[in-house]
């Protein structure tokens, strides 16, 4: 159902026309060409944005990263420098270890969540559709809310979840949400939990709602237990929805610098340091444009994995 | 037989607990939001957790029209997310028929570098588009702003929009051609007619994602002027002070247009989804 739907089959006018190519070559050649002209003429604007604003951009990241380049000045090429130097700072490696936790608890958590909310809402119950609604709600609020959001909710003095606990005694002491070692990264995943676990149970319960009625009732009929007929009808089913959101969702997780540089700005200590925000803080921070590009760019082989397998499923026209 | 409709029962009812506890978990936030911005100071900074104003107010939004750019801000807003979606719609209409629809040398190449290219996270592209905008002279411009959005919404709303072009029956546009039609009138009266559906989800997801987005609103944009309202709110605090009241009307103010927008396109928004259409 997921990419299924939008990939339809390839190019169905492709045989009809190459039989009349060879049929009437020459008045078609012209026709042909006319055709790869208007084609490229439509695209112009998409191709513009792909080259400037994407492909260059890149490549000149790459080639940042191999400068000692600051705002304002010009760069001098020093080659691997950037990378060596990151390779012996010890927050660097910190947050390298932070941003792997980060990221595949974060997606965890919302994967078990999601397919949660998911499974629930795919129940039959008076007004399910006015709690989807309402349980879909956080995808819809920007993320810098969300965070500024939740800050509040942490806050020490004032914040909900200290005034809630003092008030039902559930713990005598205010609580350092974001700024204790020990409770920050949790805290920030939460947040992060909060809001994608949204994008979650939409899709999964998109795939839950596309499986025929038929095929468990003749798991039933065959005697499979409810468990069975969850691992043996329903999550084989969902195997493609699983894969596609989980890759695309573990890159935009690892990448977005928000929730940190809201809630926490990488700290205590380093505690919630991760990549994106690293490279944020290297480049207009520090104003190190050069290493910026060079930290922002060092975890990109892994996203490179995601995106290649992610280009071939999105575009494949049909799945399975 | 008569285990399964057992489990069957004690599932429904497991389910509803865990219904009722998500929805704590998904609204307790979103309403500690709203209710905060309707307290006075005294209430928001005491040492209660009270669900409901003792004495409700809407001082922080006075407050908020009265002392703060919070208009200019919204109106920033408007304008780039409304930019962003006229030239993405026009731009995936031109570039996706062209994909869809026409046999050109470099076809697959172009599809696939589209896919790549809504793939690359903007975390990756911030520094050198800094770099470009500020040789271009387009920092602190709405235009801008709207091109730096036009990376991911272009891609995007080609990739979708091709897709759906592609099952808008064939025959519908040779008739048109047959009958004298040029292809771009084809385009314009055969298949838009027929796409309205993947339009608006284009056209939600343009303007939404430009409504929320942060990282190049804050690295491209300095000025109150030209200043959204997503990074506008962050301004709020003055030197580590937070000013709760204000900010969280601020913050419910400007979760509505996408909250709203949601809402109506609800149906259609998951068909998006589906397609990787969001950054979460």
């Amino acid at each position: 159902m997921a990419i299924r739907a939008e990939a339809p089959g390839a190019d169905r006018t492709e045989t009809v026309s190459v039989g009349s190519a060879q049929a009437r070559p020459r008045r078609l050649s012209r026709a042909l060409r006319q055709e790869v002209r208007l084609a490229y003429v439509l695209l112009t604007p998409t191709l513009l944005v792909i080259l400037f604003l994407v492909a260059y951009p890149f490549w000149s990241a790459v080639y940042l990263s191999l400068q000692n380049k600051m705002v304002g000045a010009p760069g001098r090429f020093i080659g691997l420098a950037n990378y060596l130097e990151l390779f012996r700072d010890e927050v660097f490696l910190r947050t390298a270890w932070n941003s792997v936790v980060y990221t595949v608890v974060a997606v965890a958590l919302k994967f078990v969540l999601g397919l949660t909310m998911a499974l629930i809402l795919d129940q039959e119950r008076r007004y399910n559709n006015f709690f989807r609604t309402l349980l879909f709600v956080p995808w819809a609020v920007p993320i810098v809310i969300v965070s500024l959001n939740w800050r509040w909710i942490f806050d020490d003095l004032s914040g909900f979840l200290n005034n809630f606990l003092i008030t039902f005694h559930l713990s005598s002491n205010i609580i350092s949400w974001l700024s204790d070692p020990a409770l920050a990264m949790g805290c920030v995943i939460a947040v992060v939990v909060w809001a994608g676990t949204p994008l979650y149970s939409m899709t999964f319960l998109a795939g839950l709602q596309a499986i025929p009625k038929e095929l468990y009732e003749a798991a039933e009929i065959d005697g499979a237990s409810v468990i069975q007929q969850f691992f043996y009808v329903t999550v084989p089913r969902l195997r493609t929805i699983f894969l596609t959101t989980v890759m695309l969702s573990t890159i935009w997780t690892a990448t977005n610098l928000q929730f940190v540089l809201i809630l926490t700005r990488g700290g205590p200590a380093s505690r919630t340091e991760i990549f994106p925000h690293l490279a944020y803080m290297t480049a207009l921070g520090a104003r190190r444009l050069g290493m910026g590009a060079a930290v922002s760019l060092v975890f990109f082989p892994v996203l490179v994995v995601l995106i290649v397998i992610l280009t071939r499923r999105m575009l494949r026209p049909t799945d399975e | 037989m008569r285990s399964i409709t057992g489990t069957r029962r004690l599932l429904k009812w497991v389910g509803n607990a865990l219904l009722v506890m998500m929805l704590v978990w998904t609204l307790v936030p979103f309403y500690w939001m709203v209710v905060t911005s309707l307290k006075k100071d005294k209430e928001i900074y005491g040492f209660e957790a009270t669900l409901v104003p003792r004495q409700p107010t809407l001082a922080n939004y006075t407050r908020l029209f009265a002392t703060t750019p919070f208009v200019k801000y919204v109106r920033n807003s408007t304008i780039i997310a409304l930019g962003t979606t006229v030239f993405s719609l026009v731009f995936g209409c031109l570039g996706a028929y062209a994909l869809a629809r026409l046999r050109f040398p470099g076809r697959g190449l172009i599809a696939r570098g589209l896919v790549v290219t809504y793939l690359v996270p903007p975390s990756l592209l911030f520094i050198p588009l800094f770099a470009v905008m500020s040789t271009l002279a387009l920092i602190d411009t709405h235009q801008g702003l709207i091109l730096a959005y036009l990376s991911f919404s272009v891609p995007f709303a080609t990739w979708l929009l091709m897709g759906y072009f592609r099952s808008v029956p064939v025959e519908l546009e040779e008739a048109a051609l047959v009958d004298g039609c040029t292809r771009f009138g084809s385009l314009v009266r055969v298949i838009l007619p027929m796409s309205l559906p993947a339009l608006a989800v284009v056209a939600f997801f343009a303007f939404t994602q430009s409504w929320n987005e942060f990282l190049y609103a804050n690295v491209f944009v300095n000025s109150v002027e030209v200043r959204t309202i997503t990074t506008g709110l962050t301004l709020f605090v003055v030197e580590d002070v937070f000013f709760w009241g204000p900010m969280m009307g601020a913050s419910f103010l400007s979760t509505l247009p996408p909250l709203i927008l949601y809402l109506i396109f609800q149906r259609w928004v998951v068909k998006g989804l589906t397609l990787g259409g969001v950054k979460g």
